[in-house]
Protein backbone atom coordinates (compact mmCIF):
# COMPACT_ATOMS: atom_id res chain seq x y z
CA UNK A 1 0.00 0.00 0.00
CA UNK A 2 1.56 3.13 -0.95
CA UNK A 3 1.17 6.52 1.09
CA UNK A 4 -1.41 7.98 -0.82
CA UNK A 5 -3.78 4.89 -0.79
CA UNK A 6 -2.88 4.64 3.36
CA UNK A 7 -3.57 7.96 4.13
CA UNK A 8 -7.24 7.68 2.41
CA UNK A 9 -8.07 4.43 4.12
CA UNK A 10 -7.20 6.49 7.34
CA UNK A 11 -8.95 9.38 6.60
CA UNK A 12 -11.98 7.23 5.08
CA UNK A 13 -12.25 5.12 8.55
CA UNK A 14 -12.13 8.15 10.61
CA UNK A 15 -14.96 9.76 8.41
CA UNK A 16 -16.58 6.55 8.87
CA UNK A 17 -15.82 6.43 12.81
CA UNK A 18 -17.34 9.53 13.11
CA UNK A 19 -20.37 9.14 11.10
CA UNK A 20 -21.56 5.65 12.66
CA UNK A 21 -21.47 7.55 15.93
CA UNK A 22 -23.30 10.92 14.91
CA UNK A 23 -25.88 7.90 13.35
CA UNK A 24 -26.50 6.43 17.10
CA UNK A 25 -27.40 9.94 18.58
CA UNK A 26 -29.18 11.54 15.30
CA UNK A 27 -31.43 8.26 15.58
CA UNK A 28 -33.50 9.58 18.27
CA UNK A 29 -33.74 13.16 16.05
CA UNK A 30 -36.49 11.31 13.47
CA UNK A 31 -39.21 13.20 14.57
CA UNK A 32 -40.43 15.57 11.91
CA UNK A 33 -43.26 14.16 10.83
CA UNK A 34 -44.49 14.80 14.69
CA UNK A 35 -44.23 18.72 13.83
CA UNK A 36 -45.95 18.67 10.36
CA UNK A 37 -49.07 16.56 11.84
CA UNK A 38 -49.54 18.98 14.69
CA UNK A 39 -49.26 21.90 12.84
CA UNK A 40 -52.03 20.74 10.42
CA UNK A 41 -53.43 19.62 13.48
CA UNK A 42 -53.45 23.17 14.92
CA UNK A 43 -54.87 24.70 11.62
CA UNK A 44 -57.89 22.13 11.44
CA UNK A 45 -58.59 23.46 15.02
CA UNK A 46 -58.65 26.71 14.29
CA UNK A 47 -60.37 26.21 10.99
CA UNK A 48 -62.88 24.12 12.65
CA UNK A 49 -63.43 26.18 15.94
CA UNK A 50 -64.59 29.21 13.64
CA UNK A 51 -67.68 27.06 11.91
CA UNK A 52 -70.41 27.84 14.00
CA UNK A 53 -71.55 24.98 15.70
CA UNK A 54 -69.58 21.88 17.64
CA UNK A 55 -66.38 24.85 17.72
CA UNK A 56 -66.69 23.90 21.27
CA UNK A 57 -65.62 21.20 21.24
CA UNK A 58 -62.79 21.41 17.89
CA UNK A 59 -59.92 21.35 19.56
CA UNK A 60 -60.59 19.21 22.41
CA UNK A 61 -61.18 16.54 19.70
CA UNK A 62 -58.40 17.58 17.43
CA UNK A 63 -55.90 17.35 20.31
CA UNK A 64 -57.20 14.02 21.29
CA UNK A 65 -56.76 12.83 16.99
CA UNK A 66 -53.55 14.33 16.85
CA UNK A 67 -52.61 12.83 20.57
CA UNK A 68 -53.54 9.16 19.21
CA UNK A 69 -52.05 9.65 15.98
CA UNK A 70 -48.38 10.92 17.93
CA UNK A 71 -48.92 8.00 20.14
CA UNK A 72 -49.46 5.56 17.56
CA UNK A 73 -46.56 7.02 15.27
CA UNK A 74 -44.06 6.58 17.91
CA UNK A 75 -44.59 3.24 19.08
CA UNK A 76 -43.79 2.46 15.53
CA UNK A 77 -40.96 5.30 15.29
CA UNK A 78 -39.48 3.43 18.36
CA UNK A 79 -39.29 -0.15 17.18
CA UNK A 80 -35.92 -1.31 17.30
CA UNK A 81 -34.45 2.39 18.09
CA UNK A 82 -31.39 2.58 20.82
CA UNK A 83 -32.17 4.51 23.71
CA UNK A 84 -29.75 7.32 24.35
CA UNK A 85 -29.14 9.49 27.08
CA UNK A 86 -30.07 12.56 24.65
CA UNK A 87 -33.24 10.72 23.49
CA UNK A 88 -34.55 10.31 27.22
CA UNK A 89 -34.25 14.16 28.01
CA UNK A 90 -35.41 15.23 24.59
CA UNK A 91 -38.45 12.93 24.66
CA UNK A 92 -39.22 14.13 28.20
CA UNK A 93 -38.73 18.09 27.57
CA UNK A 94 -41.69 16.88 24.27
CA UNK A 95 -43.45 14.77 26.78
CA UNK A 96 -43.54 16.90 29.82
CA UNK A 97 -44.58 19.91 27.31
CA UNK A 98 -46.97 17.62 25.42
CA UNK A 99 -49.25 17.12 28.66
CA UNK A 100 -48.81 20.30 29.39
CA UNK A 101 -50.28 22.33 26.49
CA UNK A 102 -52.93 19.46 26.18
CA UNK A 103 -54.27 20.15 29.75
CA UNK A 104 -54.47 23.87 29.60
CA UNK A 105 -56.01 23.47 25.82
CA UNK A 106 -58.74 20.98 26.47
CA UNK A 107 -59.95 22.75 29.50
CA UNK A 108 -59.77 25.98 27.82
CA UNK A 109 -61.26 24.89 24.76
CA UNK A 110 -64.43 22.83 26.83
CA UNK A 111 -64.86 25.53 29.78
CA UNK A 112 -64.54 28.62 26.62
CA UNK A 113 -62.55 30.54 29.04
CA UNK A 114 -60.21 31.04 26.44
CA UNK A 115 -59.70 34.26 24.16
CA UNK A 116 -56.97 34.46 21.34
CA UNK A 117 -54.32 36.63 23.13
CA UNK A 118 -54.40 33.82 26.22
CA UNK A 119 -54.97 31.25 23.82
CA UNK A 120 -51.65 32.53 21.23
CA UNK A 121 -49.68 33.16 24.44
CA UNK A 122 -50.06 30.07 25.86
CA UNK A 123 -48.85 28.30 23.13
CA UNK A 124 -46.11 30.24 21.90
CA UNK A 125 -44.76 30.27 25.36
CA UNK A 126 -45.18 26.59 25.47
CA UNK A 127 -43.84 25.74 22.19
CA UNK A 128 -41.00 28.15 22.31
CA UNK A 129 -39.73 26.92 25.42
CA UNK A 130 -39.54 23.06 24.37
CA UNK A 131 -38.00 24.07 20.70
CA UNK A 132 -35.15 26.34 22.85
CA UNK A 133 -34.62 23.79 25.32
CA UNK A 134 -34.33 20.75 22.46
CA UNK A 135 -32.51 23.03 19.64
CA UNK A 136 -30.10 23.85 22.75
CA UNK A 137 -29.45 20.11 23.69
CA UNK A 138 -28.89 19.00 20.08
CA UNK A 139 -27.19 22.73 19.06
CA UNK A 140 -29.91 23.19 16.39
CA UNK A 141 -29.82 26.53 15.21
CA UNK A 142 -32.84 26.10 12.84
CA UNK A 143 -34.90 24.69 15.74
CA UNK A 144 -33.43 27.71 18.15
CA UNK A 145 -35.19 30.04 15.18
CA UNK A 146 -38.54 28.12 15.66
CA UNK A 147 -38.28 28.87 19.32
CA UNK A 148 -37.34 32.98 18.53
CA UNK A 149 -40.37 33.01 16.41
CA UNK A 150 -42.79 31.47 18.81
CA UNK A 151 -41.78 33.60 21.57
CA UNK A 152 -42.06 36.90 19.03
CA UNK A 153 -45.68 35.60 18.84
CA UNK A 154 -45.61 35.33 22.63
CA UNK A 155 -44.99 39.10 22.39
CA UNK A 156 -47.48 39.84 19.66
CA UNK A 157 -50.51 37.55 21.40
CA UNK A 158 -49.54 40.18 24.42
CA UNK A 159 -49.41 43.35 23.10
CA UNK A 160 -51.17 43.55 19.47
CA UNK A 161 -54.78 43.20 18.34
CA UNK A 162 -56.80 40.10 18.64
CA UNK A 163 -56.61 39.82 15.31
CA UNK A 164 -52.75 40.35 15.46
CA UNK A 165 -52.66 37.71 17.53
CA UNK A 166 -54.15 35.13 15.43
CA UNK A 167 -52.13 36.05 12.26
CA UNK A 168 -48.97 35.62 14.61
CA UNK A 169 -50.34 32.11 15.60
CA UNK A 170 -51.17 30.90 12.12
CA UNK A 171 -47.41 32.32 10.77
CA UNK A 172 -45.75 30.49 13.53
CA UNK A 173 -47.50 27.18 13.30
CA UNK A 174 -46.28 27.67 9.58
CA UNK A 175 -43.07 28.67 9.75
CA UNK A 176 -42.59 26.27 12.84
CA UNK A 177 -44.49 23.30 12.62
CA UNK A 178 -45.05 22.47 9.07
CA UNK A 179 -41.99 24.00 7.02
CA UNK A 180 -39.59 23.06 10.15
CA UNK A 181 -41.34 19.87 10.51
CA UNK A 182 -41.18 19.31 6.31
CA UNK A 183 -37.16 20.31 6.64
CA UNK A 184 -36.38 17.98 9.12
CA UNK A 185 -37.79 15.02 7.41
CA UNK A 186 -35.74 16.16 4.40
CA UNK A 187 -32.61 15.97 6.71
CA UNK A 188 -33.59 13.14 7.74
CA UNK A 189 -33.87 11.40 4.42
CA UNK A 190 -30.67 12.60 3.14
CA UNK A 191 -28.56 11.43 6.10
CA UNK A 192 -30.47 7.83 4.94
CA UNK A 193 -29.33 8.43 1.46
CA UNK A 194 -25.34 8.94 2.43
CA UNK A 195 -25.26 6.14 4.80
CA UNK A 196 -23.87 3.89 2.69
CA UNK A 197 -23.51 -0.28 3.15
CA UNK A 198 -20.22 -1.28 5.04
CA UNK A 199 -19.31 -4.83 4.70
CA UNK A 200 -16.30 -6.67 6.35
CA UNK B 1 12.37 7.11 12.32
CA UNK B 2 9.58 6.93 14.72
CA UNK B 3 7.54 3.54 15.28
CA UNK B 4 4.25 3.12 13.81
CA UNK B 5 1.43 2.09 16.25
CA UNK B 6 -0.24 -1.28 15.07
CA UNK B 7 -3.66 -1.49 14.65
CA UNK B 8 -5.82 -3.61 16.80
CA UNK B 9 -6.73 -6.61 14.06
CA UNK B 10 -10.39 -7.04 16.22
CA UNK B 11 -11.23 -3.60 15.44
CA UNK B 12 -9.83 -2.92 11.92
CA UNK B 13 -12.53 -5.00 9.92
CA UNK B 14 -14.58 -2.43 8.27
CA UNK B 15 -18.08 -4.08 9.60
CA UNK B 16 -16.82 -4.33 13.56
CA UNK B 17 -15.39 -0.94 13.46
CA UNK B 18 -18.97 0.04 12.31
CA UNK B 19 -20.43 -2.27 14.76
CA UNK B 20 -18.27 -0.39 17.36
CA UNK B 21 -18.70 2.63 16.43
CA UNK B 22 -22.55 2.82 16.17
CA UNK B 23 -22.70 1.27 19.84
CA UNK B 24 -20.52 3.89 21.22
CA UNK B 25 -22.82 6.89 20.17
CA UNK B 26 -26.25 4.79 22.39
CA UNK B 27 -26.50 3.44 25.43
CA UNK B 28 -27.84 -0.27 23.55
CA UNK B 29 -28.80 -1.28 20.00
CA UNK B 30 -30.83 -4.24 18.86
CA UNK B 31 -29.84 -6.54 16.18
CA UNK B 32 -32.18 -4.97 13.72
CA UNK B 33 -31.13 -1.52 13.97
CA UNK B 34 -27.80 -2.17 13.56
CA UNK B 35 -28.07 -4.59 10.21
CA UNK B 36 -30.04 -1.29 8.83
CA UNK B 37 -27.44 1.46 9.57
CA UNK B 38 -24.44 -1.07 8.34
CA UNK B 39 -26.99 -3.05 5.31
CA UNK B 40 -25.00 -6.05 6.26
CA UNK B 41 -26.88 -9.95 6.33
CA UNK B 42 -28.00 -11.54 9.26
CA UNK B 43 -25.28 -13.71 8.64
CA UNK B 44 -22.15 -12.07 8.41
CA UNK B 45 -23.46 -9.48 11.05
CA UNK B 46 -23.72 -12.09 13.98
CA UNK B 47 -20.40 -13.50 12.96
CA UNK B 48 -18.42 -10.14 13.54
CA UNK B 49 -20.95 -9.49 16.87
CA UNK B 50 -19.71 -12.34 17.99
CA UNK B 51 -16.34 -12.00 17.34
CA UNK B 52 -16.63 -8.38 19.25
CA UNK B 53 -18.58 -10.60 22.19
CA UNK B 54 -15.55 -13.29 22.04
CA UNK B 55 -13.04 -10.00 22.15
CA UNK B 56 -15.00 -8.60 25.56
CA UNK B 57 -15.93 -5.56 23.18
CA UNK B 58 -19.56 -6.15 23.00
CA UNK B 59 -21.90 -7.58 25.85
CA UNK B 60 -25.16 -9.27 24.71
CA UNK B 61 -28.39 -9.89 26.22
CA UNK B 62 -31.54 -12.06 24.73
CA UNK B 63 -34.76 -11.07 26.20
CA UNK B 64 -38.34 -11.23 25.15
CA UNK B 65 -40.75 -8.39 24.01
CA UNK B 66 -44.24 -9.06 23.90
CA UNK B 67 -43.17 -12.78 23.01
CA UNK B 68 -40.84 -11.78 20.37
CA UNK B 69 -36.78 -12.39 20.64
CA UNK B 70 -34.78 -9.11 20.78
CA UNK B 71 -31.23 -9.32 21.25
CA UNK B 72 -29.45 -6.00 22.61
CA UNK B 73 -26.33 -4.85 22.31
CA UNK B 74 -24.03 -2.43 24.60
CA UNK B 75 -20.71 -1.05 24.06
CA UNK B 76 -18.22 -2.49 26.82
CA UNK B 77 -15.74 -0.41 28.97
CA UNK B 78 -13.12 -2.76 27.20
CA UNK B 79 -14.60 -2.10 23.98
CA UNK B 80 -14.67 1.67 24.29
CA UNK B 81 -11.09 1.69 25.87
CA UNK B 82 -10.49 -0.29 22.30
CA UNK B 83 -12.04 1.89 20.34
CA UNK B 84 -10.42 5.08 21.47
CA UNK B 85 -6.77 3.23 20.96
CA UNK B 86 -7.60 2.44 17.77
CA UNK B 87 -8.43 5.88 16.49
CA UNK B 88 -5.45 7.00 18.86
CA UNK B 89 -3.12 4.93 16.49
CA UNK B 90 -5.01 6.05 13.29
CA UNK B 91 -4.45 9.31 13.76
CA UNK B 92 -0.63 9.02 14.49
CA UNK B 93 -0.28 7.14 11.33
CA UNK B 94 -2.35 9.43 9.50
CA UNK B 95 0.49 11.90 11.17
CA UNK B 96 2.81 9.82 9.89
CA UNK B 97 1.51 9.75 6.29
CA UNK B 98 1.50 13.86 6.15
CA UNK B 99 4.97 14.54 7.61
CA UNK B 100 6.79 11.53 5.47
Amino acid sequence: MNANAEDFDINSRLKMIENMMAEGRRSTESWGWTFVLWGLAYFVATAWSSVGSGSKLAWPVTMIAAGILTGFGAGRNKNGQPETTLGRALGAVWAAMGMSLFIVLFSLGLSGHSDMHVFVAIIGAMLGSANAASSLMLKWKMQFACAVVWLASVIVASFGTEQQAFIAFLVATFLCQIVFGIYAMMCESRRRKQMGAVHA
Amino acid sequence: MPELPELNPVIHGKLRLALLSLLAGVEEAEFTWLRAKTSSTDGNLGAQLMKLDEAGYVSVEKKFVQRKPQTLYRITEAGRAALAEYVRALKQLLGAAINA
